[in-house]
């Protein structure tokens, strides 16, 4: 037995190949938790697709923060499941987590809402142009698939998504205004959602 | 499974299920009424996994909660587009669509296929319900 597997060990293939198969899994870890994907669409303007740019962005996604770590924060990009189609996937801005207080923008029927547990409320940057929690409320933190770190492509533009945009002047002053109206709507809640006894599911 | 929120269906622990995750990946209109499906809790979704049985498709016009003891209304709504309604078969134990509403397609994670163990009550889920035309 001993010296069969010895032997299989001499062969050409073997040396060939267990180098590869070796590190198949790790690979398929890697390209399983962080994937490249190209943007359509123009409902994060002017953060991604600009119209300045030729090329569409090709950005990098972190499956990894979602799933493992659960690391949801407010102004983070992320890729979710529309909740009105799940073949579709939607580009979006957290801009508020359970517990919040949101101030709507027009098309809401609601004022105010609170979002309520699990839930997340999701915003493009251009909000006339983008179909977002405005149109379809709260959606759930299961439809957020990952989270957004970095544009790759094209090399001018690439870096961290939020940096890049700050690179230039107007592109700073407008980030800000738009950051400043976002947490304007937004209310803190101070509870901690997560101690809250659980009733049985 | 743990919970009593599919009594008689299931028990309340120590049953081990088979799921059927490709079908739905495949094929997402598969999901008919009354099929058991398992998905992600729209309110805990990054700790909990929940087994219900699918009420309403979407189009489909439910009443919220027919028991009135979750849902403080009786009233007929509309299941919107790219939602299902789920529902417990242990309505008093079972926080489900009456609490939390409809619940996206996106967080369905697969059907249950057939009970492995015990041994003994093994059984294969067939769709119960029949349509009355």
């Amino acid at each position: 037995m001993f010296s069969l597997l010895t032997s299989i060990r001499r062969t050409w293939l073997y040396r060939k190949t267990w180098p590869y198969i070796y590190w198949l899994p790790t690979v398929y870890l890697i390209a399983d938790f962080f994937q490249l994907k190209t943007i359509n669409g123009r409902s994060m303007q002017p953060t991604l697709n600009p119209d300045s740019s030729r090329w569409k962005d090709t950005v990098l996604f972190s499956k990894y923060a979602i799933r493992v770590t659960h690391d949801y924060r407010r102004d983070d990009i992320v890729l979710l499941r529309s909740p009105e189609d799940p073949n579709h996937l939607l580009i979006k801005r957290i801009v508020a987590l359970e517990g919040d207080t949101v101030q709507t923008l027009p098309p809401y029927p609601i004022r105010e809402v609170v979002i309520p547990k699990g839930h997340v409320w999701v915003e493009g940057d251009e909000h006339f142009v983008s179909d977002d929690s405005n149109h379809f409320g709260p959606v759930s933190r299961g439809l957020i698939e990952s989270k957004l770190l970095a544009i790759i492509w094209p090399p001018e533009r690439f870096g961290p998504a939020d940096e890049v945009t700050r690179r230039d002047k107007k592109g700073m002053e407008n980030e800000e205004r738009r950051r400043k109206f976002r947490r304007s709507r937004v209310n803190i809640s101070e509870v901690d959602q997560l101690s809250q006894p659980q009733p049985p599911n | 499974m743990t919970g009593p929120s599919m009594l008689p269906t299931f028990a309340i622990e120590g049953e081990i299920v088979i799921e059927d995750v490709i079908t739905y990946r495949l094929f997402p209109d598969s999901i008919k009424r009354g099929d058991l499906v398992v998905a992600k809790s729209p309110v805990e979704p990054d700790t909990t996994i929940v087994c219900k049985r699918v009420i309403g498709l979407p189009g489909d016009i439910v009443c919220v909660d027919p028991t009135g003891e979750y849902a403080p209304t009786s009233e007929y709504i509309k299941v919107p587009e790219g939602h299902i309604w789920i529902s417990g078969d242990n309505a008093s134990f079972s926080r489900d669509s009456r609490t939390y509403g409809p619940v996206p397609k996106g967080l369905i994670i697969g059907r249950v296929l057939a009970r492995v163990w015990p041994l003994r009550s093994f059984t294969i889920f067939r769709n119960p319900t029949t349509t009355i035309e």
